[in-house]
């Protein structure tokens, strides 16, 4: 049951910028029914809760042999890497982002650029985690995006012109944005991502029409948050309550948790769900405690930015495992009553379904096949710590010897990544991109930074099997089964749909679009794409024939970082296209 | 006459901007040996942006020790100095990566013909990864030049004198966010001085910090506190004389890298760089800057002198 406040509000501005913008524009409306409405796809996970399930059942388990590509897009230039974006389709346009902070245009039904926009970059710009982009955010008559010089761009949806430009965060101090952001009643909201720079995490909510700053929540116990009325700057309570109660020292001034990942949002109880970024300085050894919020889910409230409720997957975060997955919003039955839940795939290999009304944690499992830096989740959710030899040694004990060696399982790239999961509705089950790798550990003394003697952490990312690391799985939330999994060779680095029609789509770094039986797990069609598939899947309903697209371009965080999986990838070329496929309307057994 | 002048204008533009183009074609470094470097007449010299008082920019003209020993080595080869800029990267592998033999991804074609401030450690240079490789095979280190390490300075009015660092379990030290000062005083003795240590974008920042008597010392490399210490004559700030225990590395050596395929061109800027250590000339480079020297301790032997 959907909250009856809430619609009133959306339905009063829906009509307001109907009135202001004229038909074409989205609505909050259009936001808020995106699942239910084949037509188009206006937000970010098909759906704010961000299950990336449409209830479309032209294409279905027995008629996908006959999907066809009806056109492929070249984002041009020579930046071909890294394309995580995930399309959007508004009144038959497509609005898709590449690496390196561009946006298209793009007539869905023939191919054809309408316009493009490229962000310029600054010279001697850093961003920590490669170039990519993961899409877009329509309301009204404008498309926005987060660039890789953190700044928020607002253009119009027609032309492609920047109607405003805000610099969400400073580049030079290592932040960026590579997320899509979230739009809810009229605000643009946005994370941000640091490297290890000594940042400080936010999430910030952006007025849709003129680009004024409405809220600013920091992630880190101990910051201020504020809020901003007709210029004003009003103070909206420190996060946290105080400084220093989970931190040492000053730590928290530079705590890191970048939520970098973007957040969902779950209209019946009226919450954003920003994760956040593992803790800064590495080392885990100088900032005992808790350190919050680092590697937690956070429930904000989108009206004034203020944390409802939060999560923490990995206290004192030894390994990086950022906690910025995505949690998905579900219903379920359990003895007759309905579960307002909320699940989320961990970096560090535990599956956890949480209670979205207040944060309760129902349960949670392993989704990887072993874990070796936690024993297991107490009744809160909490780790159990291996404290055997789960946790990196401190690097304060190695005497200008290398380190003890630490074999940690899942490895920092995580059991799972950025990549989306999806939840269908049908099935009841999480479709879940993992992967099957460890990490060797040590601290390493012969190491330098900028000119200087330095204590690093040696680290070599290996793969748990031969024959393969990615395993799509499809996990039951209720029981934490593993119902199926299809296995692939290299680590799987794209998103997740799923459909009415029994089916999962996900794509691989070898290049395929692969479709599965929701229920069995059968591969049922792949076609290659050229370049590795890393982007998120999306489908829609145009001239009475069902569509599907996904971006294609090899890149993201897995090439960057050597070792044992470097072999696994190093062949596979690059790329940057947009591939749309479609069902013939013939093709439909019945309608 | 004037036709036939014109097309050679055009022939020769041709020309010129044909390797120009082909490069940005290949989207590569473009391959600058040693002869191309005298040829092309200048020479671009890596260092670290903002990175006083090595290298940064002082009323916007390059400036430094660091740059000042650039300055030398192109006129010495007979070239132009060009600067280029380094933001420093999580570690050093990457910076020479990303400025010595590969170029960044987001412009590949921007590196340096040689980086100064390269640590000279043997041991890094032929450190294996778990495959058995070379870690660091495309680039050559050679030319050391200077010996760096660590320091405290300290304000006598609050701090009588700095005998050992258990005083900061009582007095609030400043240093750089993620440095190795960072680390080792946040964990030495159990991390019981872990709550009295401060943290700052850069040695700068903290020396302003001790200025403004919140923090009574502060601990970075010699030759940033030597800095700050001179530009600050009447503070009163000291330069403590304590040891590090247990600190990993307390000093080490610092010269240059090439790409490994432009050996030739280090060959001619370690003769050149080797003098100036032997004569005092980059000696005098520091004193002009206000800051003591070491020799680097590969010449420990060779000279049969001690470098402190």
């Amino acid at each position: 049951m959907r909250s009856h406040t809430i619609g009133k509000q959306f339905a009063a501005s829906a009509l307001a910028l109907a009135i202001s913008m004229g038909a074409q524009a989205v609505t909050d409306e259009d936001i808020l029914n995106d699942q239910a409405s084949p037509e188009d796809i206006v937000s970010y996970g098909m759906g704010q809760q961000g299950q990336r399930f449409s209830p479309i059942k032209d294409l279905n388990a027995d008629n996908i042999q006959f999907l066809q590509p009806a056109w492929a897009f070249s984002f041009g230039s020579e930046k071909m890497r890294g394309q995580e974006s995930q399309p959007m389709i508004k009144d038959g346009v497509m609005y898709v982002t590449a690496s390196y902070s561009r946006v298209y245009a793009i007539d869905a039904k023939t191919g054809e650029e309408i316009w493009q926009y490229d962000a310029r970059l600054p010279d001697g710009i850093m961003p920590c985690c490669d170039v990519v982009n993961r899409g877009v955010a329509l309301y009204g008559d404008k498309v926005y995006f987060g660039t890789l010089d953190a700044k928020l761009v607002a253009l119009n949806k027609d032309t492609g012109k920047p109607v405003w430009i805000k610099t969400v965060a400073d580049y030079q101090a290592g932040y960026a944005i590579t997320a899509a952001p979230t739009v809810v009643d009229g605000k643009i909201i946005t994370g941000v991502s640091g490297g290890e720079f000594g940042i400080v995490g936010k999430v910030e909510a952006y007025d849709a029409e003129t680009g004024d700053l409405v809220w600013t929540r920091p992630t880190v116990e101990g910051h201020m948050g504020y809020t901003y009325k007709d210029g004003e700057q009003v103070e909206n309570g420190i996060t946290g309550g105080e400084a220093g109660k989970t931190w040492p020292g000053d730590l928290w001034k530079s705590g890191g948790a970048a939520p970098w990942l973007g957040g969902t949002y779950d209209a019946s109880t009226n919450s954003l769900f920003f994760g956040t970024g593992n803790p800064a300085p590495w080392n885990s050894h100088l900032r005992p405690g808790d350190n919050l919020f680092s590697s937690s889910r956070l429930a904000i409230d989108p009206d004034t930015g203020k944390i409802k409720w939060h999560f923490q997957t990995t206290p004192n975060d030894g390994w990086d495992y950022d906690g910025v997955n995505e949690l998905i919003s579900f219903d379920y039955e359990d003895g007759g009553k309905t579960i307002q839940a909320a699940a989320t795939a961990d970096r560090n290999g535990f599956f956890y379904v949480l209670d979205r009304t207040n944060g309760d944690f129902i349960r949670g499992f392993p989704f990887v096949d072993k874990i070796t830096w936690a024993e297991g989740l107490d009744k809160d959710g909490r780790p159990i710590y291996n404290t055997e030899d789960g946790r990196p040694g401190n690097p304060a004990d190695t005497q200008g010897e290398k380190g003890e060696t630490v074999l940690a399982q899942p490895s920092f790239l995580g059991g799972k990544n950025w990549q989306p999961m999806a939840y269908s509705q049908d099935t009841g089950l999480f479709y879940v991109p993992s992967n099957e790798w460890s990490m060797d550990i040590w601290n390493e003394p012969v190491s330098y930074k900028k000119g200087a003697a330095y204590l690093g952490a040696g680290f070599t990312i290996k793969p748990t099997n031969d024959k393969y690391i990615g395993v799509l799985r499809a996990m039951d939330p209720k029981t934490g089964e593993e119902v199926w999994r299809y296995e692939n060779p290299a680590p799987l680095w794209g998103g997740v749909m799923t459909t009415a029609g029994n089916l999962v789509f996900t794509g691989t770094p070898e290049g395929y679009l692969k479709a599965f039986d929701a229920k069995t797990g059968e591969e049922l069609y792949k076609f290659n794409t050229g370049s590795g598939v890393v982007g998120t899947p999306v489908t829609w309903m145009m001239d009475g024939e069902q569509y599907v697209s996904v971006a294609s371009g090899w890149g993201g965080a897995v090439p960057l970082w050597g070792g044992e999986v470097a072999k696994v990838v190093k062949d596979f070329n690059q790329g940057g296209m947009v591939w749309t496929f479609k069902l013939p309307k013939d093709r439909v057994a019945s309608r | 006459m004037l036709a036939t002048r014109c097309l050679t204008g055009i022939l020769l533009a041709l020309l010129f901007a044909f390797p120009a183009q082909a490069e940005s074609l290949l989207d590569r470094p473009p391959e600058r040996p040693y002869d191309i470097v005298i040829e092309s007449g200048f020479l671009k010299v890596g260092t670290y942006e903002n990175f006083p008082p090595y290298s940064y920019l002082k009323d916007g003209k390059p400036t430094g020790v660091d740059i000042d020993i650039g300055h030398r080595i192109a006129e010495e080869l007979g070239v132009e100095f060009r600067a280029h800029w380094i933001v420093p990267d999580e570690n050093l592998s990457d910076d020479l990566r990303n400025n010595v033999w590969k170029g960044h991804y987001l412009a590949k074609r921007r590196i340096a013909d040689i980086m100064m401030r390269v640590p000279y450690d043997k041991k890094y240079a032929y450190m294996q990864d778990s495959t058995g490789e070379y870690m660091n095979e495309q680039v050559v280190l050679f030319g050391p030049y200077h010996q760096e390490q660590w320091q405290i300075a300290y304000n006598p009015d609050k701090i009588q004198e700095v005998t050992t660092i258990a005083l900061f379990q009582y007095h609030p030290i400043g240093v750089e966010i993620d440095t190795l000062p960072d680390f080792y005083l946040s964990s030495t003795f159990q991390g019981r001085l872990r709550n009295n240590v401060k943290h700052y974008t850069n040695i700068r920042a903290a020396f302003d910090a001790m200025d403004a008597g919140e923090v009574s010392a502060v601990m970075g490399m010699r030759a940033e506190v030597d800095l700050e210490l001179h530009k600050r004559p009447d503070s009163g700030f000291v330069a403590a004389t304590n040891g590090f225990p247990a600190i990993g590395k307390q000093v080490w050596d610092v010269g240059m890298a090439v790409k490994h395929t432009h050996r030739q061109l280090g060959y001619a800027i370690e003769a050149i760089v080797d003098g100036m250590v032997r004569d005092g000339e980059i000696e005098a480079i520091f004193a002009r800057h206000g800051l003591r020297y070491s020799m680097p301790a590969f010449y420990d032997e060779i000279l049969g002198v001690s470098a402190e």
